[in-house]
């Protein structure tokens, strides 16, 4: 699942970085008012061991072997915040030193694998152990289904990213520039296999350590509770869902367009697709273009305009207006729209995100009230 | 001035300390108190608590009753929130881990003994004149841009002791530092141990090793079993004190060979080879 | 005074003739267990090996790493906008020319680059070359359906042939690859690890980042070891081959126990760096010093980098 390099375009891949580096932030912020000086030793040791156990290989039925990501168990003993650094940091070792996973790329696994997935994976745990007690079997079931949603999660938004380059980013003649496939072969072709066997092995390994810690060293599985406790100031998780809602939502990065492909994925083809601008999102461009005036560049302001909107790249000559019949005769897309687009696009991209972000972090400090948690443990 | 501070100044004064644990006792009513400029070793079996209370020496974890104080001050969790007394107190008090592995935790040896300095605020021209003169006296040079983890057992101790000894520390605290070593680097340390006496530190060494004790300790200190203090003098009167070596467990007889007859007589282990002890 | 203890006559008794013949048992099939060990003795070796060609003399190594970490990663993100497939391959031989100059056998760095090229963009490049999977002009028609082809509600179109863009996209997505993973390779075998970490700070990477990360590459090692250990152990108890449940039992017990054991020496560590002063706030003291050549070679990468993306455009 690690993404390696010269398959996501440079925007995707910016994009990517721009989303997760406010997700390090917080999380890193959450680390060190509940961790304070022991976050280093927790967290590079945490970091190691997943590094470790991802080399594992695991014996599947008909003799061949698979992996864990082991991200989910990590989750439940050092809590969300120190896995989420825990996991990135692993991965960076992994693209830096052993050549696994890109490096430009490092933004989009980290998001994927060192966010979302252990993000989603303890939630689910929580969600569907609560209340269970200590030695109730409904946790390592929790544990084994919270495993298994985190890595599809992770794997789904993988595929999409996968997806979109398909779908945006190609040639004037029609060749792929970065990953070939399109939303509608990259979400089967990654999401078959991990639903059914990869996401299967991760429960039944996540499950299955957890069966022995309950019974080895129940301890740890109570540790990041007592870190929770020792600090002041619980979690807020809607808040952060909010925040990260906002962002996907507001990010006008060419994941943005993940809503015009969905909207028409199955329907029409894939190549009619190309250079249809839904109004909505092209109003949305407009009114970037209000808050920002001056960022639009002097050769076109609509084509900035456009690839504000997300679809870049394949606008004939940057229209706005969707053109059905464009589409129809699989027209000689214009090169030129992306290459102009693209400084402002970035810049746009760029300016965009620190004002939703700053506004994001705003809305989460209000809506939590803001206990700071105490610098000590206990 | 050496002469002055090894008769006079207590550095320790440990006062009805006792340690719970998971609702259990790891030490319980001990009184102590520990001059400047004595080699102190405290011998106790696994278990005994002797760990547990070389740590709290360190300011590593607190006593659950009684206190403890140190240069006249009381050393606790909150004085160590103080900056400047934490500082200080880092500064004069260095801790040789038994793990050496958990010890070495930067990426080269050079990084290593750094640390210690560098993180006490030194500038770097000190910090770098400092780590040099380090390699220089241990003999570590070549090591210098090495990785820990392709060092010997030997040689990671060595660097971990540098990593101390970088920072200049008049109190020295050693948690098993003979387990697991090579008969040469045992050597090199204990011969180590005793310089670092003559020139008036203050050494505290937790062991279960008699020979060790043997060689090093002006004082000997016995935790018992039952992790109350067994006893405390001179290292010749302790040592020679076998019915007190036998109740704290730390000489016991079996069958051993002298050429070809095998026989029992009371005995002490010599070395421990059993890797770390978890109390 | 001491206890005997009673130990069992077949403790007792002197080995059995048994020769070590290995005829006796099916040579197994190799199991996850040692493909594991296998896996990590590789990492270490890779580590120790990459380690040593940092400490050769050559062009890279001898560049300040800070300068060398923006000049690579620049070219890497020039790499990545690049849209015509031979400026990508006139980068790729620039990285050829940049390990020919830092003393990097070339037959090893194109291996090395190459035997991870095809599983991870070779496989998914293919599919993309025929008209099926990605619509394009026919290059090469290889069957003639004789009319549409339909597969439930998909359409197969009327005939299976190679297009001339699926080809391009693929030549361009391989050599991306290539290029950009061979300047990754670049940049980690010329830099010392710990160098390298300490230069992430031109980027403003956190000093506390930093700090995990070179504790983290550290400490793999160790876990890597414990784990080792734990995997030979079971490999030399083993007698006739294991069922994948037993082994699937095994590697989840075993990550069980390194998770407790991780933990305690997190535990420990942190003891042993406030024991030295630290406070959290991590102090990183390196001892760079650029020279004129780095800010040559800079340059000179910033000039090919422009010039490629300049090029790029004008023939785009």
């Amino acid at each position: 699942m690690h993404i390696p390099d010269g398959y996501l375009s440079p925007q995707t891949a910016g994009g990517m970085w721009a989303l997760v580096i406010p997700a390090w932030y917080w999380a890193g912020h959450r680390v060190k008012s509940t961790l304070s000086s022991r976050q280093a030793p927790l967290v590079a040791i945490g970091a190691a061991f997943t590094f470790v156990i991802m080399m594992f290989n695991i014996p599947l039925p008909g003799g061949t072997t698979g992996h864990a990501v082991g991200g989910t168990i990590i989750t439940i003993i050092i809590g969300p915040w120190a896995a989420v650094i825990a996991i990135s940091v692993a991965i960076v070792i992994q693209a830096v030193f052993f050549g696994d996973g890109g490096i430009l790329a490092i933004g989009a696994n980290c998001f994927n694998i060192g966010f979302i997935l252990p993000i989603t994976g303890y939630f689910t745990y929580k969600l569907l152990a609560r209340g269970a007690a200590p030695k109730s079997p409904r946790r390592w079931v929790a544990a084994g289904i919270g495993a298994w949603v985190g890595l599809n999660a992770a794997a789904f938004l993988t595929s999409v990213e996968f997806g979109l380059q398909g779908e945006l980013f190609n040639a004037a003649d029609g060749s792929a520039l970065y990953s070939p496939y399109g939303l509608a072969t990259a979400i089967p072709a990654m999401m078959i296999p991990h639903l059914l066997i990869v996401g299967a092995i991760e429960a039944v390994m996540t499950s299955m350590i957890y069966v022995f810690l309950m019974k080895t060293n129940a301890s740890l599985l109570e540790n990041y509770a007592g870190v929770k406790a020792a600090a002041a100031g619980g979690f807020k998780l809607k808040p952060l869902i909010v925040g990260i809602l906002l962002l996907l939502v507001c990010t006008p990065l060419g994941l943005l367009a993940t809503g015009t492909a969905w909207g028409e994925w199955g329907t029409k083809d894939i190549s009619r697709e190309i250079g249809y601008v839904p109004e909505g999102m092209a109003s949305l461009a407009g009114r970037w273009q209000g808050l920002l005036p001056d960022y639009a560049f002097p050769e076109s302001e609509e084509v900035a305009a456009a690839g504000m909107g997300g679809a870049s790249g394949e606008e004939s000559g940057g229209s706005l207006v969707a053109e059905e019949n464009a589409a129809e005769s699989r027209d000689p897309v214009s090169f030129d729209g992306m290459r102009e687009s693209t400084p402002a696009y970035v810049v746009s991209g760029i300016l965009g995100l620190i004002l939703v972000t700053g506004v994001a972090l705003m809305a989460m400090r209000m809506l939590t009230g803001r206990s700071r948690g105490k610098e000590h443990l206990g | 001035m050496a002469e002055q501070t090894r008769e006079n100044h207590t550095i320790y004064s440990i006062d009805a300390v006792e340690y719970r644990y998971e609702d259990a006792d790891a030490l319980s009513g001990i009184n102590l108190s520990i001059k400047a400029g004595e080699s102190v070793v405290l011998l106790g079996a696994n278990g005994s608590g002797k760990s547990t209370l070389l740590k709290m020496l360190d300011g590593l974890i607190f006593p659950t009753g009684g206190s403890i104080s140190v240069f006249d001050a009381e050393l606790s969790e909150a004085a160590l929130k103080n900056e400047g007394f934490s500082g200080t107190f880092r500064r004069r008090v260095g801790f040789v881990f038994q793990n050496s592995d958990a010890q070495l935790f930067s990426p080269t040896v050079w990084d290593e003994i750094a640390f210690g300095p560098l993180h006490m605020g030194l500038p770097p021209e000190e910090v770098e004149k400092r780590t040099e003169d380090t390699l220089h006296i241990l003999g570590l040079e070549h090591l210098r841009k090495r990785p820990p983890y392709h060092l010997s057992g030997g040689e990671k101790k060595k660097v971990a002791l540098a990593s101390v000894l970088a920072i200049g520390p008049d109190v020295l605290l050693f948690d098993e530092p003979t387990a697991g070593l090579d008969p040469k680097t045992e050597s090199f340390l204990i011969r180590l141990i005793v310089q670092l006496t003559a020139a008036g530190k203050t050494i505290v060494t937790a062991t279960q090793d008699l020979r060790l004790a043997a060689q090093i300790a002006g004082r000997v200190i016995v935790l018992g079993e039952d992790h109350k203090l067994a006893g405390d003098g001179p290292a010749a009167a302790i040592l020679g004190n076998r019915k007190l070596l036998l109740t704290a467990n730390l000489i016991h007889d079996h069958p051993h060979r002298h050429d070809d007859i095998e026989h029992y007589h009371p005995h002490s282990h010599l070395k421990d080879h059993h890797g770390r002890e978890n109390d | 005074m001491a206890e005997q203890i009673s130990t069992p006559a077949w403790m007792n008794e002197p080995g059995k003739s048994d020769s070590l013949s290995m005829s006796a048992g099916r040579s197994r099939r190799e199991s996850a267990v040692q493909k594991t060990i296998m896996g990590m003795s590789e990492a270490i070796r890779e580590s120790v090996f990459s380690e040593r060609i940092a400490a050769r003399p050559g062009l890279l190594q001898e560049t300040d790493p800070r300068i060398k970490t923006i000049g690579l990663l620049g070219l890497l993100i020039a790499t990545s906008f690049l849209h015509t497939w031979y400026i990508v391959l006139a980068i790729y031989g620039l990285t050829l020319m940049m390990a020919f100059a830092s003393r990097i056998s070339l037959g090893f760095f194109i291996k090395r680059v190459w035997l991870f090229v095809p599983i991870f963009a070779g496989i998914i490049a293919l599919p993309s070359l025929f008209n099926i999977f990605r619509p394009g002009d026919p290059l090469l028609t290889i069957w003639e359906f004789g009319g549409e082809l339909t597969l439930g509600p998909w359409s197969l179109g009327t005939s299976l042939a190679v297009t001339h863009q699926g080809l391009k996209g693929a030549v361009l997505l391989i050599l991306r690859v290539a290029t950009s993973v061979s300047l990754a390779v670049l940049w980690a075998l010329t830099t010392h690890w710990a160098d390298l970490l300490k230069a992430l700070r031109v980027f403003l990477v956190p000093r506390i980042f930093v700090l995990v990360l070179s504790m983290t590459y550290r400490y793999i090692f160790l876990i890597l070891g414990l784990a080792a250990d734990m995997f030979t152990a079971r490999t030399s108890r083993m007698v006739g081959s294991s069922s994948p449940r037993e082994d699937r039992r095994f590697v989840a017990s075993s990550m069980a126990t390194l998770l407790g054991k991780s933990h305690v020496l997190s535990e420990d560590v942190y003891s042993a760096m406030i024991s030295r002063g630290y406070t959290g706030e991590p102090v990183i003291l390196h001892r760079f010093r650029t020279v004129a050549g780095d800010w040559l070679w800079l340059v000179a990468v910033i000039l090919l980098g422009v010039a490629a993306l300049g090029s790029d455009r004008l023939i785009g």
